[in-house]
Parts: C-alpha cells; sequence; structure tokens
C-alpha cells in the first residue's frame, strides 16, 4: 500500500521544492537593471502590499466572487434541465452544448468575447470590453461548463421520489424546489462554488485580454513584475502573498460550505 | 508481442538520440524570438552564413524572458551559441556574465555599420525601428502629426499603449517638458494628463495588433515594423513621423553567449548578419532598419520611420534612449505609470 503511495509523495516532493525555491528568491533583494539578486530582505513582501497591488488582491477577489454568483445562477437551471428532462434529445443537445467549450481553447474563446463585448459585432448602452463588466462576462462563460456539469450530476442523484413527496402533500412546484431540490442538492453547490472560486483567483488569460491591461488580476499582477519588470523577487513574493491569501480563503470558504451543507 | 515491440522502440530510439545529437553539436544554435523573427534570420541570414561556411544552423525560439530565464540556468555551458534580444534586455545577460566579450577583429563588417548600433563590447545592432504614433485614418478624421497631439481631447478613449514598457510614451512626455529619460519625473504631470484618453493597454506586439484591426483603440504608440505589417495585410494604418519629437528608437541585438565552444563560427554568424547584402534582405523581410549604413533599401521605405540610412538620420531621426539608465528605471516607470497611468 505504501508502494503504491510512492508516486504521490514524489510529484508532492516536487511541487514542494518548487514553492521552497519561490519563497527562497522572494526574499533575495531585488537590483534593478540586473539579474543578480543581493542578500536576504523583506523589502519585497513590503513592496507588494502597495495599495496598487493590494487594489490587484481585492479586485481578484471581489470578481472571483462575483464570478461564482452568476455562474451559479446561470448553471442551475441548466445543470436542472439536464438532469430531469425525460427527453434523450434534449439531454444530448444540452450535453453537446456544455461541452462544447471544452473543445475551443481558452484563447479562442476568450478572443471571440473581445469581437462580441467590443462594438464590432454589437453596440452595448455601456463600455464592455476592457472593463470589469466585460472580463465578469468571460469569466461566468469560461466557467459555466464545470459548473453545469458538477450541479447536474448532484442533482441527477436526488431521487425524484423526495419532490414527489412534497407535492402529494401540497407542496407548490416553488415550495418543492426551494425546501426539498435545493437543499438537497447543496453538496454539488458547494463542490461547484468552490472550484469555480479557486480557479477564478488564478484566471490569467480572460482579464489580460477582455481587462485591456486595466483590469489586472493576481496572475497578470505576477506576470507583470515578473515578466515586464524583471523583478523575480518582487513577482515571487506577490505570488507567494497570494498563495496564502487563496488558501486562507479557500479554507475560510470550505469551513462555512461545510457547516452549511451539515 | 507487446514486450518484444516495447524493446524495439527502445533500441531504436536509443540508435536515433546519439545521430541527433550529433547533429546539435555540429550546428550553431541561435536563441530568438518566434514567429517572423525566426523564420526571417533563418531564411535569411542563416541560409546566407551555412552557403559560405557549411555549418548547419539550428534555432531555439521563446519568449525574451523565457530565453532569459533558460541561459542563466545554463551559465557556464550554455544550450546556444548566440542569441538576439533588445538591446536593453541585454544589458541583463551582460549583468549575470552570460554573454562573451566581441572579438572585432572576426567581424570586420562591423566597421561598416552605424555608431548607434554599436551597443557595447558584448552586443551589436541588427536591425532597427521605432516606437511611434500610428493611427487609422479611416477612423480618426483629423490628421496626427505629433506626439503632442495624443493629447487632444478629440482622441479621448481612442488611444492604446504599451502596458509591458512605458519607457517611451514617458520619454516623450519628459522630453516635452524639458527632461528626458534620466529625469522623467519631469513629464510625469503631462502624462497624467493622457490617462483618460487610454481605450486599453497592451502586453504583446500581437495585442496591439488586434486592437488597431478591431478598431478597439485606433490610435497607438506602436511598434513601426509591426504598422507596416498591417498595411502588408491591407489595414489602412499611418505611420506618423512626428514633427515635434522623434520617434523612441528600439535596437534588436545579437550576442555570443559566454562558454560557447563555437566562438568563431557565432563571430562569423555576425559578420553575414551585418553585411550589406544581407542586411538588404532583412530590410525588405522585417521592414526595419538596416544597421550597415551602406544598405540598399528599397524606394518606398527611404525616409519611412525606423529606416535610417546614414549617420546623420541615426542622429536626428530617432531618440535613443540609454540603455543601462532604461534597463534599471523600467521597473520604476512600470511601477509609476500602473499606479497613476493604468489604474482605474
Amino acid at each position: 500500500m505504501k508502494l503504491l503511495l510512492a508516486p504521490a509523495v514524489v510529484v508532492l516532493a516536487v511541487f514542494a521544492a518548487a514553492l521552497a525555491a519561490l519563497f527562497r528568491w522572494s526574499l533575495l533583494e531585488f537590483i534593478p537593471g540586473s539579474l543578480q539578486t543581493g542578500g536576504l530582505t523583506l523589502a519585497n513582501f513590503r513592496g507588494v502590499l502597495a495599495p496598487q497591488y493590494l487594489d490587484a488582491v481585492w479586485d481578484t477577489v471581489v470578481l472571483s466572487a462575483l464570478t461564482t454568483a452568476l455562474t451559479l445562477a446561470g448553471a442551475y437551471p441548466v445543470a436542472y434541465a439536464l438532469a430531469r428532462t425525460p427527453s434523450r434529445r434534449v439531454r444530448s443537445t444540452l450535453l453537446v452544448l456544455t461541452i462544447a467549450p471544452f473543445f475551443t481553447g481558452a484563447i479562442v474563446r476568450t478572443y471571440a468575447w473581445v469581437l462580441v463585448l467590443g462594438n464590432t459585432v454589437l453596440t452595448w448602452p455601456v463600455p464592455m470590453l476592457f472593463t470589469e463588466r466585460g472580463v465578469l462576462v468571460g469569466l461566468v462563460h469560461f466557467s459555466m461548463p464545470t459548473m453545469i456539469l458538477i450541479l447536474a450530476a448532484a442533482l441527477s442523484h436526488i431521487d425524484p421520489v423526495y419532490e414527489r413527496a412534497a407535492a402529494s402533500l401540497g407542496a407548490r412546484p416553488a415550495r418543492v424546489f426551494w425546501r426539498v431540490t435545493l437543499p438537497l442538492s447543496m453538496p454539488g453547490i458547494v463542490s461547484g462554488s468552490l472550484i469555480v472560486f479557486a480557479w477564478t483567483l488564478s484566471a490569467f488569460p480572460t482579464p489580460e485580454m477582455l481587462g485591456g491591461g486595466k483590469v489586472k488580476m493576481i496572475a497578470n499582477v505576477v506576470r507583470d513584475l515578473g515578466l515586464d519588470s524583471f523583478n523575480w523577487p518582487g513577482a515571487a513574493a506577490f505570488a507567494m502573498l497570494a498563495l496564502a491569501l487563496t488558501l486562507a480563503l479557500l479554507a475560510g470558504l470550505g469551513r462555512l460550505a461545510g457547516g452549511r451543507a451539515a | 508481442m507487446r514486450p518484444r515491440l516495447v524493446v524495439a522502440l527502445i533500441a531504436l530510439l536509443t540508435v536515433c538520440l546519439p545521430i541527433s545529437e550529433a547533429r546539435a553539436q555540429n550546428a550553431l544554435v541561435v536563441s530568438i524570438w518566434g514567429g517572423n523573427w525566426k523564420n526571417t534570420v533563418e531564411s535569411v541570414i542563416g541560409k546566407a552564413f551555412t552557403a559560405k561556411t557549411g555549418i548547419p544552423v539550428e534555432y531555439e525560439v521563446g519568449g525574451t524572458i523565457d530565453r532569459l530565464a533558460k541561459a542563466r540556468v545554463a551559465k557556464g555551458s550554455p544550450l546556444v551559441d548566440l542569441n538576439f534580444t533588445t538591446t536593453h534586455v541585454a544589458r541583463l545577460y551582460m549583468s549575470d556574465g552570460l554573454y562573451a566579450k566581441l572579438d572585432m577583429a572576426k567581424i570586420p563588417n562591423a566597421k561598416e555599420i552605424a555608431r548607434e548600433a554599436i551597443r557595447s563590447d558584448y552586443h551589436l545592432g541588427t536591425w532597427a525601428y521605432v516606437y511611434t504614433v500610428v493611427y487609422r485614418p479611416d477612423l480618426v478624421k483629423e490628421q496626427i502629426t505629433k506626439w503632442s497631439d495624443l493629447w487632444k481631447p478629440s482622441l479621448k478613449g481612442k488611444i492604446a499603449l504599451p502596458d509591458f514598457d512605458p519607457s517611451h510614451i514617458i520619454t516623450i512626455a519628459a522630453l516635452m517638458e524639458g527632461g528626458n529619460e534620466i529625469n522623467w519625473q519631469k513629464g510625469e504631470a503631462r502624462l497624467k494628463q493622457l490617462k483618460d484618453s487610454v481605450a486599453a493597454f497592451y502586453s504583446t506586439d500581437a495585442q496591439s495588433q488586434d486592437l488597431m484591426k478591431t478598431g478597439q483603440a485606433p490610435v497607438q504608440v506602436m511598434l513601426s515594423v509591426n504598422a507596416y505589417h498591417l498595411q502588408e495585410q491591407g489595414i489602412s494604418v499611418k505611420v506618423v513621423q512626428p514633427t515635434d519629437y522623434p520617434g523612441i528608437v528600439g535596437i534588436d541585438t545579437v550576442a555570443v553567449m559566454a562558454g560557447t565552444k563555437k566562438a568563431d563560427a557565432a563571430h562569423q554568424f555576425i559578420n553575414v548578419a551585418l553585411s550589406k547584402e544581407v542586411q538588404a534582405e532583412l530590410v525588405k523581410a522585417l521592414r526595419a532598419g538596416p544597421v550597415n549604413l551602406g544598405t540598399a533599401v528599397p524606394a518606398g521605405l527611404k525616409g519611412q520611420p525606423g529606416i535610417f540610412l546614414t549617420a546623420a538620420e541615426w542622429k536626428e531621426r530617432g531618440y535613443i534612449m540609454n540603455d543601462e539608465a532604461r534597463g534599471k528605471t523600467l521597473p520604476a516607470w512600470r511601477e509609476w505609470f500602473t499606479a497613476n497611468i493604468v489604474k482605474k
């Protein structure tokens, strides 16, 4: 049994070594205009606590929370239909439409949104491209298929007999949904939301392309620091900070959701 | 049957690997960006070099920083023999001792190149371009002729700037206020006035060209070679030769990696790259300016932004930033730019 765990341990060790290297970089002094680094310092962490970087962290958390909520709201009806429709054809069509985005790359999908959210295809009443609104649309679209599949799996595990029992006792459809279906689908809601929230925290191509450089999320700032400013220690410090925040948020949300689900 | 197949495959790989390694050992390995850059260097310089010396050339392709990171990891026993990169990034290679000092006696063609192209004892310019104002006359009705036109209220919400390297617009704003890239703070207030005019910031050349093609940002501070590329694709863009301040010159450079065992061949490659004939082909392919002052240039490109043919044109029609100051100040510029211009 222990031998079977060996590959996982090796993979973990490699990741741990990479993280340790990143942490070491975050503590080295950045010398502008040089690849050489100075001695140990905490200045990189002080540097990335500047308002512009904290704003990027805040924007990331807000966008992730909004993306999760909107994705959940948009995905639930589709997942419900997917799980409950008696028609095989409707189910197949919904399934194909849901998984179709997986077959196009993230860049291609996002580039399509650049065209749609700009004023070349439609004229929007408010600016969409290069705004948080536009980035939010892209993030929700990116997350929808995964959320739909997770929710559909959870909904298909609910025995319809509970809903029929509630209905036979006089509950109207809305009451059946709120008191029976929704609570029973909570495990799917929690796991889907956690997954969408976690990966939106590390979103990169969507804000990069739809934000037009004006909307910066954590991954974009790490890239900017490392690849554009050549400030590898600063990028490492910001990445460490972001990692700590992500783990704390996910732990907090997990505990909260665990309590609610129970 | 299956184990036999596996054994056969392993045997085949064992036989084939040394062959590919042997080929790599003979070849000169050049590190360069992908796409048009690699294709042009391969078809123009590489071919001419192989025809002259019989030495094959292989290419390692990657982004500016990927290649820098790889070079750093392989310090002392480089994976490549020659490296192409921008002149200020070359300073980072030099700061870490990744470049070998050039033996100019082995590069006789270097005597013919512009003084500005001799960037240091370690790296030489191979072609040039400018960052200048580029716009789409079909979407912007008024004429743009100067850098200061960017500040016109009518261009509000139409401009795109590079955010990966704001040094060009920062330097222009400083020049407009009597400063330069060293005392760039003089242009801060002027630059802040430009904030509302910016529709988008771009991080890559591809994004810049997309913004221009889709009309999302029909006025840009843009690389001249990219603008000419758009023109070739049939997109009507005008490359401005600013009348108030010159375009900001960019120079791509080549250098020999420290520790290479093929230093002689690497020097020969550079010499071929700097010859008049090869330079003329590079100009045609890249639409970039030659560094060899005797290069023949197509009539349509003469006098265009980024194409400098004489020592006087190099001096008067382009502004060359101090590499060292640029390399050292870039992080501070980016920080200030992000906080004051990019931030909502």
